[in-house]
């Protein structure tokens, strides 16, 4: 019997000091983001975070959004689903964010959208990849800030198409990444150039250390070029494993992200030369003024080069600044309204968010992995650019899905 | 054993303490409301984890897989079915039900930290087949947006269906464990020898304790459904279902209410505490680490213990 | 894929067998003898690996690095541990047997967030060593990385060292005969204390070991230890509690089914190895060796 009193006063008690915290002053915008700071995918999800901080500091200066300081709060999901979900409800619920960003998991970022939606939330989601986001399950509140696994195909294939390789093998994690991204990249490359042929496939589970039993059977059947789809830790994984077999010298192989800083800064001097990869940021390149000055405000601010996920951060507080800015208020329709088709400047040139799906235009860039003296790590050599306009989903392709 | 708690003056606390439950929605944010609903439905799982853990004295170690399994049927049924979302309601739980049973028969014949290392494995590989099976289960990405009748999708209404449904599935695992059923099982835990001795059919015996907690695990699973509407191939991971035991662990496993009150410890500390810091990891593992050196009986066994003294004997069990 | 492609398989893949034997070889010691499930293996093999990569940049990366990274990475570890042991386990022995792993499993959170709070969030890389870069043309002429020749022997090397300290070394003797009779050992005068301390050292040392060798092959980073740690379990408890050659065993049998699974049933190939486990606990539920249980 006491125990009962013991509980209800226990939990009365916490909710009662939980409650006392203030929600957030009417002279601010929040920003909600619920990311995964642990484990593997902390290393691109530290750099959206401080390319996000960047941006928010210097708008602030600037005197921030309409007269109001923009504020951000995080949430740490640890990659779990349910507990992003959950804790992208506190922020809205509790917290009363005005706008919800976030997250590398898939998982979390579709759950969100759901609730955003529901919510009538605006949600920009930085970094997840799933084709779903903006495709299937696309509304107007989420904004897709990166790009997702059937534009990197598109784009690979676009770039591929014109290479004289005929005879494919598909290789990758066994799972939904993967797949996708392999499906769009060999899907897209067959429509370009019909003579390619896929002489066979090699799925090998999330995480998988020791890639000498697959690579082995790969070369044993000696096609003209492999379509690698890894992500996350596998990247590094495979060209150690590409290198230590002697792979990288005897066929050439493409994975996305591979000439990206997050795949080659880890690896120092011994990453493999030779493997083509596509990114959506490069701190070198283009060598404009303003991209320089990206690179050296992060690296000032961090003591580290900014990663293409640094770049997503950094747009997305921008284009949420200017988005309240256009609107004049703080208002969600009007936000929105005044999102779609905003066209900003970036370090690499200007940069729209499409109006009928709510997607970032980014360029693509096409490379090789190549030593540079200039620096400790690899970079991308041989960069062709592949404008939106030549690889991006039309929006009829993409509303079709949202039936 | 749990005598007395629903008798005289223990009654009217009960009533108590549902009354303010019942009224919580109509002074308290949503917020709070969502989260007590989560705090309601994660206790009940983790009072189901202890019918075999805490009263049957079984390493019930990947309890997740059933409380996953129940609420992926949920899921299931009501996006791709035609059936009605109650009787999905219905048949989470019993798909839950019948694995615990399968897997109850694999298991049963081991015993000790071998149970829970098999039940593990065979836990593991349904999740893998969950997890793998893209097509039909949503592989990593999950099922969203799962659409449940209107009565119940509010944050109110489902708060008020998770608060009766676990009421009741509470009632039914006291008035289980107060049954001559219920003194078995424990007499098994405490001394299976002995109870074999006297005719008590051991193994049958916790194969039904093994059924109950995984019904009500199921249970718990389509509970989620109805709060958040979502199902992903963690909610059936090992991981989860190690946070389970630490409830009940935490909270008391000796003791009745026990596991109630570790899975509201564990909820509310990862809730605020991850307002102030990203390392909500490391103060939880602090926390752990503290209770088990002092509080070796759980958060709710000591508070019982501190009363020890003063009621008698009976009542201090519960 | 032909007979010549399936040994290449099975050959190779026995190198991430040989990190798997080290790490469930120290786990198992600590549950045969101590009967503690340590929860927290997987992060100590992390921390061997993040360390590994902290002594490597220290003595400049290549062989030096590496060689130093070996010897002092399970070191640190066995400090590591030491301090836990001695500090905080020994005193709750007689406690519940689910709250020891209870314990274990809240060092593996603090364990967790204190790596990120020292390394940070980025992956790190440990490069391979210069003797070992390169490879050597197998079976049908395809490359064999040498350093994984280098893990393949040091596999044998270290169950012959585990299985002279266990049978033929006094503390060897003094910790089975713990295992089985705690109180007998005590009666005859010996420090059992120091005889825990000693097993649970040693095998949290392996874990880091472990972490040493496998971070040239793969990139270090946060969430390793998650990964790892069912796999050590299941290998436990298939090849006997507190059996070496069980670890051994256990540890072939899971990488085998693994990598001969993925070629048979792409799509389920990592459902084998928990089919193995299951199957193997139905025939023999005390593992495939004898346990000390």
């Amino acid at each position: 019997m006491k125990r009962s009193i013991l509980f209800v006063a226990f939990v009365v008690f916490v909710m009662g000091l939980a409650w006392s915290q203030p929600g957030h002053a009417a002279d601010t915008i929040k920003v909600g983001i619920v990311d995964t700071y642990t484990g593997p995918a902390t290393s691109f999800t530290q750099d959206t975070l401080d390319g996000f901080k960047l941006a928010v500091d210097k708008i602030n200066a600037k005197g921030g959004v309409l007269g109001k300081k923009l504020e951000y709060t995080t949430r740490d999901e640890k990659f779990k689903p349910d507990i992003g979900l959950a804790m992208a409800k506190e922020l809205v619920m509790k917290e009363k964010v005005d706008v919800l960003a976030g997250t590398i998991n898939s998982g979390t970022a579709l759950a969100v959208s759901d609730f955003a939606k529901k919510e009538k939330m605006p949600f920009f989601v930085f970094y997840s990849k799933s084709e779903k986001i903006i495709g299937e399950k696309g509304h107007k509140y989420v904004f897709n800030m990166n790009e997702n696994t059937e534009m990197a195909g598109r784009a690979a294939a676009f770039a591929l198409a014109k290479k004289p390789y005929v005879k494919y093998w598909i290789a990758g994690d066994d799972y939904e990444y993967g797949h996708a991204i392999a499906e769009a990249v060999w899907k897209n490359l067959q429509k370009q150039n019909p003579k390619v042929q896929k002489i066979g496939e090699s799925w090998w589970k999330l995480g998988e250390a020791d890639f000498t039993p697959y690579i082995t059977q790969i070369m044993a059947a000696k096609p003209d070029f492999i379509i690698v789809a890894t992500g996350g830790s596998g990247m590094v994984n495979f060209q150690k494993a590409a290198k230590a077999t002697g792979l990288v010298q005897k066929i050439p192989f493409y994975q996305h992200t591979a000439n990206e800083l997050g795949t080659l800064l880890p690896q120092g001097k011994d990453a493999p030369e030779g493997v083509w990869g596509t990114s959506n940021y490069f701190f070198y390149y283009p060598e404009t003024p303003a991209n320089k000055a990206f690179a050296d405000d992060f690296k000032k601010a961090y003591n580290r080069y900014p990663k293409a996920s640094a770049f997503v951060g950094y747009m997305t507080a921008q284009f949420i600044a200017e988005g309240y800015k256009k609107a004049g208020k703080v208002n969600t329709e009007a936000f929105i309204k005044a999102l779609e088709g905003m066209s900003l400047d970036s370090p690499v040139g200007p940069l729209a968010i499409r109006a009928c799906d709510h997607q970032l235009e980014l360029p693509t860039y096409w490379g090789i992995t190549k030593k540079d003296p200039k620096y400790d790590f690899l970079i991308s050599g041989d960069i062709q650019v592949i404008a939106p306009k030549d690889y991006m989903p039309t929006c009829q392709e993409v509303l079709s899905l949202r039936k | 054993m749990a005598t007395g708690v629903l008798s005289g003056k223990g009654r009217i606390w009960w009533i108590v303490a549902l009354v303010v439950l019942c009224l919580v929605p109509l002074v308290l944010p949503r917020f709070y409301v969502y989260l007590l609903s989560i705090i309601l439905l994660y206790g009940l799982l983790a009072m189901s984890n202890n019918f075999p853990l805490g009263f049957g004295g079984i390493y019930q170690l990947h309890h997740a897989v059933f409380y996953g399994i129940g609420a992926y049927g949920t899921a299931l049924v009501i996006t791709k079915s035609g059936l009605s979302p109650w009787l999905a309601f219905l048949i989470g739980p019993l798909v839950a039900t019948a694995l615990s049973l399968v897997m109850g028969l694999i298991c049963i014949r081991l015993s000790k930290l071998y149970f829970g290392m098999l039940q593990i494995s065979l836990g593991s590989l349904v999740w893998a087949i969950v997890y793998r099976w893209y097509s039909f289960t949503g592989g990593d990405d999950g099922i969203h947006g799962i659409s449940v009748p209107d009565i119940i999708s509010s944050y109110k209404g489902a708060y008020y269906f998770t608060l009766v449904i676990t009421g009741v599935c509470l009632y039914i695992m006291y008035r289980i464990l107060k049954s001559p059923y219920g003194s078995a099982l424990q007499g098994i835990r405490d001394n299976p020898v002995r109870s074999a001795m006297i005719g008590v059919n051991v193994k049958r015996h916790q194969l039904l304790a093994l059924i109950i907690a995984g019904f009500f695990a199921g249970v718990a699973g389509t509970l989620f459904v109805v709060v958040d509407n979502t199902v992903f191939p963690d909610m059936m991971f090992w991981t989860l279902s190690m946070e389970v035991v630490i409830m009940c662990l935490l909270g008391g496993w000796l003791t009745f209410m026990g596991p109630m009150l570790g899975a509201a410890m564990i909820v509310l500390i990862r809730t605020f505490v991850s307002t102030y810091t990203v390392y909500w990891a490391l103060v939880l593992g602090i926390i752990f680490m503290l209770v088990i050196f002092f509080l070796p009986n759980g958060v709710l066994g000591w508070i019982v213990g501190l009363f020890k003294g003063k009621t008698n004997l009976a009542e201090v069990k519960e | 894929m032909d007979a010549i492609g399936i040994l290449n398989q099975a050959f190779v893949g026995l190198s991430r067998t040989v990190i798997l034997f080290i790490v469930s070889s120290g786990l198992s010691l600590i549950l045969g003898v101590l009967r503690i499930p340590n929860v927290a293996h997987g992060s100590l093999y992390m921390i061997g690996a993040f360390m590994a990569f902290t002594l490597s940049k220290l003595f400049g990366g290549g062989n030096l690095g590496f060689w130093m990274a070996l010897i002092g990475a399970p070191c640190a570890v066995a400090l590591i541990s030491l301090a836990a042991e001695r500090g905080i386990f020994q005193h709750l022995y007689e406690r519940e047997h689910l709250m020891l792993i209870l314990l274990t499993f809240a060092f593996s959170l603090v364990f967790g967030d204190l790596v990120k709070i020292i390394w940070g969030g980025e992956y790190k890389s440990v490069p391979v060593p210069y003797m070992f870069q390169g490879f050597v043309p197998l079976f049908g002429g395809l490359p064999f990385p040498l350093y994984n020749i280098f893990l393949l022997a040091c596999g044998p090397i270290i169950a012959i060292l585990l299985w002279l300290l266990v049978n033929k070394t006094k503390i060897g003797k003094i910790a089975r005969a713990a295992a089985v009779d705690m109180e007998m050992v005590g009666a005859v005068g010996i420090n059992v204390s120091w005889v825990f301390a000693s097993v649970f050292v040693i095998g949290c040392s392996l874990a880091g070991l472990g972490g040493v060798l496998v971070a040239p092959t793969v990139s270090v980073t946060l969430g390793m230890d998650h990964t790892l740690i069912m796999e050590a379990f299941l290998i436990v408890i298939m090849g006997g509690l507190g059996n070496i050659w069980g670890a051994l065993l256990g540890a072939l049998i899971f990488g085998l089914t693994q990598s001969m699974g993925i070629l048979v049933w792409p799509q389920f190939g990592i459902i084998f190895p928990y089919l193995a486990v299951v199957v193997v606990l139905l025939f023999r539920p005390t593992g495939l060796l004898k346990s000390t249980w």
